[in-house]
């Protein structure tokens, strides 16, 4: 365990209010001004302005809340402990794997710190699509830069690791342009264990940032309770009721809590906010709530080089390439972008193809291996309509999201710039990690295999860690769930702050999207509760 | 409760409806209810479960496992000990899903049909196993895709959380804080 200090056990002897799984027993009536449903990007943001202007809070969290003590840098104690279903979510025909946080804080507890602004492409499509007619570059600038300067967002100055080195120096020797990817981290220490939670609580994210702050400034937080659904009457939320959930997401066998406040906001991440106000049968006339759900899908390509890479250490995802989102119009074939991704022994072994002595002669090579990933930009075009959220029997939320040939078509073309990339930068051998592909000696080799691909799901192993949409924002009524301000269309005392806003995918990682669209609506929001002005940084 | 009820496990099918399990059940005369036995009990491998991923686990780590004999039952056991740890980690509707699988591939015809494999699954030799598996891997039919996924991944998942294995793919496991 780390001897560091851990600003989550002082917090708690502080007297922080935290209720549920191993903390004080949950109340069976809460009342307060906002509930915030979910503890990361969104909801952190919220909690700490809404408690900056004088309201009384309270957070719920789904997960459990785990801190730097917890964070022994091991994937078979994060996974299960952080994510959403043991970092295995599914889509509903198992085709695509989704990392997606399931903890306090969030996907950002377990995220890899990529920091990108909205790109101004994704911006203006959204004003011409969605009449989102405040939302350009200039306008989100000061929201952004509040969030950058909170969460010390800024150039990561160290050298990339060697992971990341070669995505430069392979795209180099093929003049295309990759570039630093400025990161949410304070005194980092280069370990490369973002994904299992920082144990050294360099990495800015909720759990150590806003909501520290929230509950210094006398929020709830009530962890392993589920927000079960909202109680409606004449157009407007009247409570939230909620459940203990063990592990495996079954309710205790407790008397539920009931919440009842003057506003709801929902930050739950963008598969299950579209769930919670699926679950309450809130109004939905022109049926846009669950779909338009994006996932930014990834493709890999693994290489081996005779020289050691450690795809382990170091800062990950410090260099990117968006060339290929530039290559065809933002409507067109789908684009796509560029990281380098840490390669850890269980990640690493359920992803990659295959498996008897082929793979374990693979394995053994794992500190040669690189491996790179393209993100698709989903959304942008008639033939890429996202998935669609729908409920389980018991009322637990499942993502359906076919790939078609349009988004396939583009995993081919990634597999192919990753592979002329990975042989430039010097790859001994480079595979698509593709059931049918085998290891290519030469970019010829490559570019012939992966012309014949057969691209369907999953003989293409096809991953996630972005989720958005489903609660679509738009500047009409009949284009999305909420309001340009995040308020729900139908329903007034209803806030939507999180990823499921967006109603597109947002071409670039969406930490700080969520950072600076939910700043600029909860800035309004505590303004219209209290009239007081508040600020993030 | 659901998931002692087996006709109500027969309809809800590996969580994809009765498409094309159904089919491949009707194909097969079907599935006695008297031999559904489910492959997760209490978060657990059933003894049904056990035995078929112990078969898999042989199979997906060959060249992994220990070469001696009796190191490699004991890292066998040790694997169905974390699949074990692995699967009650899951949401409730995972683990369903997953002991419906089992139980399909514990079944004779959910084995023929589903795997492809003639003998039962401790008979069944390394080698066989792994004909299966590659079968399933490039069928058409995406169930069967979805059934090498689910065996293969678990099975590489549980194996590579162990530190003991780190060793032998040059991981050297946390730093030191």
């Amino acid at each position: 365990m780390s001897e560091l200090p851990d600003p989550i056990r002082s917090g708690l002897a502080r007297g922080w209010r935290v209720h549920g799984g191993p903390h004080a027993a949950l109340p069976q009536q809460v009342s307060c001004d906002v509930v915030v449903v979910g503890s990361g990007a969104g909801a952190g943001i919220t909690a700490e302005l809404l408690t900056q202007a004088g309201l009384d809070v309270v957070m719920i969290e789904e997960g459990p809340l785990k801190s730097s003590s917890d964070f022994r840098q091991r994937e078979s104690d994060a996974y299960p402990a952080l994510y959403q279903e043991s970092a295995a979510r599914k889509t509903a025909d198992k085709a695509i794997t989704i990392l997606q946080g399931r903890c306090v804080g969030g996907s950002t507890t377990v995220n890899w710190t990529s920091s990108f602004r909205t790109p101004p492409p994704t911006l203006a499509y959204w004003q011409q699509h969605f009449a989102l007619k405040d939302y350009d570059a200039d306008a989100l600038a000061p929201w952004f830069l509040q969030a950058e300067r909170r969460l010390h967002i800024s150039d990561w100055l160290a050298a990339p690791n060697e992971n990341n080195e070669l995505l430069r120096r392979g795209a180099a020797r093929l003049g295309i342009a990759a570039a630093a990817i400025k990161r949410n981290v304070k005194s980092c220490w280069n370990l490369g264990s973002c994904g299992m939670g920082c144990p050294t609580n360099a990495k800015q994210s909720m759990l150590v940032t806003t909501i520290p702050a929230a509950l210094d400034a006398g929020a709830r937080l009530l962890v392993q309770t589920r927000a079960q659904r909202f109680e409606l009457l004449n157009g407007k939320v009247t409570g939230l009721l909620c459940h203990p959930v063990r592990q495996d997401g079954r309710p205790e066998a407790a008397v539920p809590t009931r919440i009842v406040a003057k506003h709801y906001v929902v930050s739950g991440g963008a598969i299950n906010s579209p769930a919670l106000l699926m679950r309450s049968e809130l109004p939905d006339p022109y049926a846009r709530l669950g779909s338009r759900t994006f996932l930014h899908p990834v493709v890999i390509s693994a290489a081996l080089f005779d020289q050691r890479v450690e795809a382990w250490a170091g800062a990950p995802q410090t260099l990117y390439s968006d060339h290929f989102l530039g290559v065809t119009a933002i409507d067109g074939p789908i684009g796509y972008k560029l990281e380098a991704p840490p390669l850890h022994p269980v990640i690493v072994a359920s992803t990659l193809a295959g498996f008897g002595p082929t793979q374990a002669a693979q394995l053994r090579e794992f500190p040669h291996m690189h491996g790179l990933l393209a993100l698709m930009r989903d959304g942008f075009h008639a033939l890429s309509p996202g998935g669609n959220v729908r409920l389980r029997a018991d009322g637990s939320p499942q993502l359906d999201y076919p790939l078609n040939e349009f988004v396939m078509d583009g995993a081919r073309r990634a597999f192919a710039s990753m592979a002329e990339i990975q042989f430039s930068a010097g790859a001994r051998r480079v595979q698509p990690v593709h059931e049918m592909a085998p290891m290519t000696s030469s970019w010829a080799e490559a570019r012939r295999v992966i012309a014949g691909l057969d691209v369907r799901p999953h003989l293409t192993r096809v991953v996630s860690a972005h989720v958005m949409g489903g609660c679509g924002m738009a500047g009409s009524e009949s284009l999305g769930v909420v309001r340009p301000d995040g308020v729900h269309w139908q329903v007034e005392n209803l806030s939507v702050h999180d990823g499921s806003l967006f109603p597109t995918s947002i071409g670039a990682n969406p930490q700080l999207s969520v950072y600076g669209v939910t700043n600029k609506l909860a800035t309004g929001l505590a303004k219209r509760l209290t009239g007081r002005d508040v600020r993030l940084a | 409760m659901m998931q002692h009820c087996a006709p109500m496990r027969r309809r809800t099918f590996f969580g994809f409806g009765l498409g094309i399990g159904g089919a491949i059940l009707l194909g097969l005369g079907g599935v006695s209810i008297a031999t559904w036995r489910p492959g997760v009990v209490g978060g657990r491998l059933s003894p049904s479960g056990r035995s078929v991923f112990e078969s898999v686990g042989r199979a997906v780590l060959d060249g992994s496992l220990p070469a001696e004999s009796s190191s490699r039952d004991a890292a066998v056991r040790a694997l169905l000990t974390r699949l074990d740890v692995t699967i009650s980690a899951f949401p409730w509707p995972v683990q369903e899903e997953i002991s419906q699988l089992l139980a399909l591939l514990s079944t004779t015809a959910g084995r023929l049909g589903l795997a492809r494999l003639r003998h039962d699954w401790p008979e069944a030799k390394i080698g066989e196993v792994q004909a299966a598996l590659q079968d399933m891997r490039t069928s058409a039919l995406s169930l069967r895709q979805q059934a090498y996924h689910a065996l293969r991944d678990l099975t590489n998942a549980a194996f590579y959380a162990d530190p003991t294995t780190w060793a032998q793919i040059g991981y050297p496991g946390p730093n030191p804080i």
